[in-house]
């Protein structure tokens, strides 16, 4: 059993001194290094001046906000820092060239989530919709990212998840240690990604005695496609989820619903089963599960149960586990051949915004006419749920703007008001949503900037 | 959007040279005076009021004590009169404000700096500063906002600008409109937080922190401290961002000093970000009204503008745009009034185009209005009223090219193709909405020096107080150099950010590189004066001079003063008030630069998402002297109308007026995915008039019009005018 942390930085493994608290946050940490590289903008994971890149063995590159992770959640993790490329490499050179710093407190950042993009690719909007920049307008900076090429550099050595304990930080790397640990300790705090809890240590400064981290946790962890669905193991990230819709067409509308989801580096370390763990009332997740029927499969020593997910949220931030339980998965069916699956959100600002008024759909016909619709609506209640009498108002007919219009009449919601919008507002825009699901459904563009 | 990834130079401009700092800045090097480590720091942290207005009635400071590793915890009753008080830069001194730091068991706003504990360690000093136990008196009912019937309203008589006679001339206009306006509170949000690290040996105090005016933060604590000014220094090489917010002595700085005094040790202060909403000023909310009135053929023949805007208890501050908005077009009848409303606040300040972005917004939306009244195009309203005459003095403008700003900036846009009558433009369930208004920002300058040395080996060093904010100072200054003494550029070196320098005026209000370089520009002829060496010698014959003078170097010193400003104000800049002047406030000119903002929006007809689809801007500023950081700056103050008009809004409390969205989660500023395309266009300009460099300045004018060509483009899309920010989607409903 390991006791101390251990981790590689820059290509150089480094062996951390016993006393080392495992909740300082990776970012104090660099910097009383003296990498001073990344910067606090924030330190709640909203701004990206603190990104760092967790290098896989695969040769992945997942960026992440140092200020979100704590020193025991990157036992046997390799990251690399701005400081680690060198001054002659391409990536900081592309951004220097194209004039895309100015006042260069965001650049350290903006150049790790640059440097991960040219290995993982994709849209570079959505790769930098977690760096903010207050100066330069932003066009600079992907001018340089659509410059930019991969630089190749091979991955670091794969590291064992093992099992840790650094004092009360446990990091279990089977799923009967972690279970055992759990039945003994029931009051630990659980730690997955640390997007929430995290700030637990770092903003309010509370000293949990004992905390269970199940990121190593093998039979937590990745994304597995299934004929039937997908399991998301309870340690894989939204990103790997995410990773694994890209990959199959049959999750594919799910795609840019999942790419607003927080920004890169959030889902990066962020979990669906630390959501669910924390019950967390705004998880753009949960109308997505709701719709597609997700099943929770929770564990504890004396056996497994299989909990529907509209069961397991039993209110604002409580759940159905009981104190000795933990989450391994979650179980995602596969929608049936020819059904309609969509995700809608709604935000004041398109990307890294909570949600005003979100809406998952999954519906399936006969005949050319609704045979059974799924809605789930977020924003709209004190958590997340679905719409039985819309539901019911679709049923029978074609999906056409008429049925959803209809739909959105039936609406039986009485939603809250905030300074993300009025209760007004929220009715009127999920009523949009529905009426947008006709869009989608012909194929149309909805959205002018997909 | 393709095209090269930043502008050549045009007429009046310089070249485009890369970012003299860019490459510390890409690899980490560059240092934030928060990233400075001294050995044996102890770390600061602030507690800040929980209430609104109230008192003090005791402090707990048991469990905070026990916090292993406490060192220290300031409160007004450990202080004592360390601090003394000192008058704000309102009314005459340093400060931002003027609640003394600690100074009593007042509290007059939430957020406001009651304790600051200091640790050996930053997490230590945070969970110690959590721990504090404040026992209070709140106010029952404190005025949280701009409408709170407690807070005091006062007319500001010397803001008035009156000429005609504008009641009679508004009752007898054949067109009117009257409307009223409001803006939000704001904050400037730079994404570095707000640091300051201190350190005495013997007397003698430096202190690291980000500014935008290291005197006034020098000759300020000096002031406070009771030490003098020589002994102190203060280092701002990097700035992350200021947007107005770094500009001047806040509290915090002397808090930090006297505890490195007492513990003989440096002490570190980061506020957090949310600490941040309250540690400087910010853009405080307003409230407006307009007045038109034009002929049929759109000649304005009324203009009334009258503003209201939050202030605190403690200090009267206006940003008076009405002062400006009233003299842009040629009208007879002009009214023009400022009123303060102070409530239970922190005092505000400076953001980026301080009184031009709300009062701007307000006036260019009015003129839409209008232009829609009379069934005119916006553009065409605009060139009507166009002047070389400032209409309430009858003043000239040292030059003005408005008209043809928005000429270019339509062409680019292509503003010809568009359908004038709301709801017309469409693109299957994308409502399309096109919108422009005018841009304009008051040519500034202040008071600055500058040293430049040439040396017998060819190269060259120019030194000034001046600021590296990211708009390009550093880059700006050598180019300067390089230009006037015809070195190579790459064989010029910088300093600044730094008092021991010599001084140069704030870096606010547009006004540093028109003063900064000046100065150089002064200091380079010195050198060729003194060299013998006329302005276009080679850079071999300037070499041979320094060599045949048998001296090691030659420096001087160069010395601007600005116009309108008294040669005995030249001592002045030497005790930190070296402050920008020109726009409306000289006596025989008026000087500004113009521009104009052309926006495309789209808002879907059933979830009235709205997004900015392009965004196109024009700017003739003078002399451009290096149109790549020139353009940056263009580009991302347009960024900034677009976050002021849809996004950034500081939500007020209004049991006790505290921030309730003081972080980057739920402050929202505009993010990448924002944006699609966005271009600004450098209009060539000259302009010997306005000041020896020829420069008017463009930190600040990207900003301007933009929330009223948004919300001109709005109506245009809907019909339906809307003239509250932020625009949000509930509003179109």
């Amino acid at each position: 059993m390991n006791d101390q942390i251990r981790l590689v930085l820059n290509g150089a493994p480094r062996t951390l001194p016993p006393h080392q608290s495992p909740t300082t946050t990776l970012l104090d940490w660099l910097r009383a290094e003296g990498l001073t590289g990344a910067k606090e903008g924030c330190a709640e994971g909203d701004c990206g001046a603190c990104t760092v890149v967790l290098e896989g063995a695969d040769g992945a590159r997942t960026p992440v906000n140092a200020c979100l992770c704590v020193l025991g959640q990157l036992h046997g993790r390799a990251i690399r820092t701005v400081e680690g490329l060198g001054p002659q490499h391409t990536v900081p050179r592309a951004l220097a060239e194209a004039d895309a710093t100015q006042c260069g407190f965001c650049t350290p950042g903006i150049v790790m989530s640059a440097w991960a993009h040219t290995r993982e690719g994709g849209d570079p909007h959505e790769a930098l919709a977690g760096n903010l920049c207050r100066c330069t307008g932003y066009r600079p900076i992907l001018d340089a990212m659509a410059r930019m090429q991969d630089d190749g550099a091979a991955p670091p050595a794969p590291m064992v998840p093992d099992s840790a304990k650094f004092g009360g930080f446990h990091l279990p790397a089977s799923l009967d240690e972690a279970l055992a640990l759990r039945a003994v300790r029931p009051e630990a705090l659980v730690l997955m990604g640390g997007t929430d809890l995290g700030l637990r240590f770092s903003e309010h400064r509370e000293h949990p005695a004992q905390v269970l981290c199940l990121l190593n946790v093998a039979e937590m962890r990745g994304v597995e496609v299934r004929p039937t669905g997908l399991r998301i193991g309870a340690a894989a990230s939204y990103a790997e989820w995410l990773r694994a819709c890209r990959a199959d067409a049959a999750w594919a509308p799910l795609v840019p619903y999942l790419a607003r989801l927080g920004s890169r580096q959030i889902r990066g370390l962020g979990t669906v089963a630390g959501n669910l763990g924390t019950a967390s009332p705004i998880g753009d997740a949960l109308p997505v599960l709701l719709a597609l029927g997700a099943v929770v499969e929770v564990a504890q020593l004396r056996g497994v149960r299989h909990i529907p997910v509209g069961e397991f949220l039993t209110g604002y931030r409580r759940n159905a586990l009981v104190p000795e339980e933990l989450i391994v998965a979650i179980h995602l069916p596969r929608p049936p051949e020819g059904a309609f699956l969509a995700a809608e959100k709604l935000s004041r600002r398109h990307d890294q915004d909570i949600s005003a008024v979100s809406l998952a759909a999954l519906i399936t016909f006969e005949d050319g006419v609704v045979r059974e619709a799924r809605l789930a609506f977020g924003g709209m209640d004190a958590t997340a749920r679905r719409c039985a009498p819309a539901e019911a108002a679709l049923r029978g007919r074609p999906l056409d703007d008429g049925a959803l219009a209809g739909a959105g009449q039936a609406l039986d919601f009485a939603p809250m008001a905030d300074w993300r919008g009025s209760a007004e507002f929220r009715m009127e825009a999920a009523r949009g949503l529905l009426r947008r699901l006709a869009l989608r459904h012909a194929g149309l563009p909805a959205e002018i900037f997909a | 959007m393709t095209g090269p990834l930043f502008p050549q130079g045009g007429p009046n401009m310089g070249q485009p040279a890369p970012r003299y700092e860019g490459r510390a800045k890409v690899t980490g090097e560059a240092r934030y005076p928060s990233d400075v480590r001294l050995p044996r720091t102890a770390h600061a942290c602030l507690h800040l009021s929980r209430i609104g207005r109230g008192t003090i009635r005791g402090f707990d400071l048991t469990a905070a004590r026990a916090v292993h590793g406490v060192i220290d915890i300031l409160t007004h009753e450990t202080v004592g009169d360390a601090i003394r008080q000192t008058p704000a830069i309102y009314q005459g001194g340093y400060t931002s404000d003027s609640l003394l730091p600690l100074g009593s068991a007042e509290i007059a706003h939430w957020g406001q700096p009651i304790a600051m504990v200091v640790a050996e360690t930053y997490e230590a000093a945070r969970e110690a500063a959590q721990r504090i136990v404040v026992t209070t008196a709140p106010h029952p009912s404190p005025a949280v906002d701009i409408n709170a019937p407690g807070a005091e309203t006062r007319a500001l008589e010397p803001m008035m600008v009156q000429a005609g006679d504008f009641d009679a001339a508004y009752a007898a206009g054949p067109i009117r409109i009257d409307a009223r306006y409001t803006t939000p509170a704001q904050h400037q949000n730079p994404m570095e937080l707000f640091a300051t690290q201190c350190v005495w040996e013997g007397d003698r105090l430096t202190v690291h922190e980000p500014s935008q005016y290291v005197n006034s933060v020098k000759f300020g604590l000096a002031e406070q401290l009771g030490v003098p000014a020589d002994n102190i220094r203060v280092i701002s090489t990097h700035v992350g961002g200021a947007f107005g917010a770094k500009g001047f002595l806040t509290q915090r700085t002397a808090l930090v000093a006297i505890a490195a005094r007492r513990l003989g040790r440096p002490v570190k202060l980061v506020a957090t970000r949310e600490q941040g909403f309250t540690v400087s000023g910010y853009r405080a909310e307003t409230r407006q009204h307009v007045q038109l009135a034009a002929t049929r053929d759109g000649r304005l023949t009324a203009l009334r503008h009258e503003g209201w805007e939050l202030t605190s208890r403690a200090d009267t501050v206006a940003m008076g745009g009405a002062s400006m908005t009233t003299r842009l077009y040629a009208c007879p009848n002009i009214l023009g009034r400022v009123n303060t409303v102070a409530a239970d606040r922190s005092t505000p300040g400076f953001m980026r185009a301080p009184g031009e972005v709300p009062y701007g917004f307000a006036l260019e939306t009015a003129l839409d209005e209008l232009a829609d009244r009379l069934g005119m195009d916006p553009v065409e309203l605009r060139r009507v009223n166009d002047t070389q005459t400032e209409p309430v003095g009858g003043l000239p403008y040292t030059s003005r090219s408005l008209m043809r700003c928005f000429d270019v900036a339509a062409a680019t846009f292509g503003w010809s193709g568009r359908s004038p009558r709301p709801g017309s433009m469409r693109e299957g369930d994308w409502l399309i909405g096109w919108g422009c208004a005018s841009a304009y920002y008051p040519a500034q300058a202040g008071n600055s020096a500058a040293r430049v040395r040439l040396t017998a080996d060819g190269t060259a060093h120019v030194a000034s107080a001046g600021h590296e904010l990211g708009q390009g100072m550093t880059t700006m200054m050598a180019q300067v150099a390089a230009e006037e003494l015809g070195v190579p550029l790459e064989r010029v070196t910088v300093s600044l950010g730094d008092s021991d320098l010599p001084p140069a005026v704030v870096n606010g209000g547009s006004a540093g590189t028109a003063s900064v370089a000046s100065a150089i520009m002064i200091a380079c002829d010195a050198i060729r004066a003194r060299l013998g060496v006329p302005r276009d010698a080679p850079y071999a014959a300037l070499r041979a001079a320094v060599a045949a003078s048998g001296l090691a170097f030659v420096e001087e010193l160069g010395e601007a003063r600005a116009h309108g400003r008294s040669p005995e104000s030249l001592p002045d800049m030497y005790r930190g008030r070296a402050l920008p002047l020109g726009g409306v406030e000289l006596p025989d000119r008026v000087q500004f630069a113009m521009g104009a903002q052309f926006v495309e929006l789209r808002i879907h007809r059933w979830t009235r998402e709205i997004r900015v689809r392009r965004a196109v801007g024009a700017f003739a500023a003078g002399r451009i002297i290096n149109p790549r950081t020139s353009h940056s700056q263009l580009l991302g103050g347009m960024i900034w109308g677009i976050g002021s008009a849809l996004h950034e809004h500081t939500d007020i409390d209004q049991r006790n007026a505290a921030y309730t969205n003081a972080n980057l989660a739920d402050y929202l500023v505009p993010v990448h995915a924002d944006i699609s395309e966005i271009q600004a266009i450098l209009v060539s300009e000259e302009d010997r008039l306005v000041n020896q460099a020829g420069v008017k300045g463009v930190g600040e004018i990207g900003v301007v019009g933009v929330a009223a060509a948004i919300s001109n483009a709005v109506f245009h899309a809907t019909g339906r005018r809307l003239r509250d920010l932020p625009i949000k989607l509930e509003h179109l409903l």
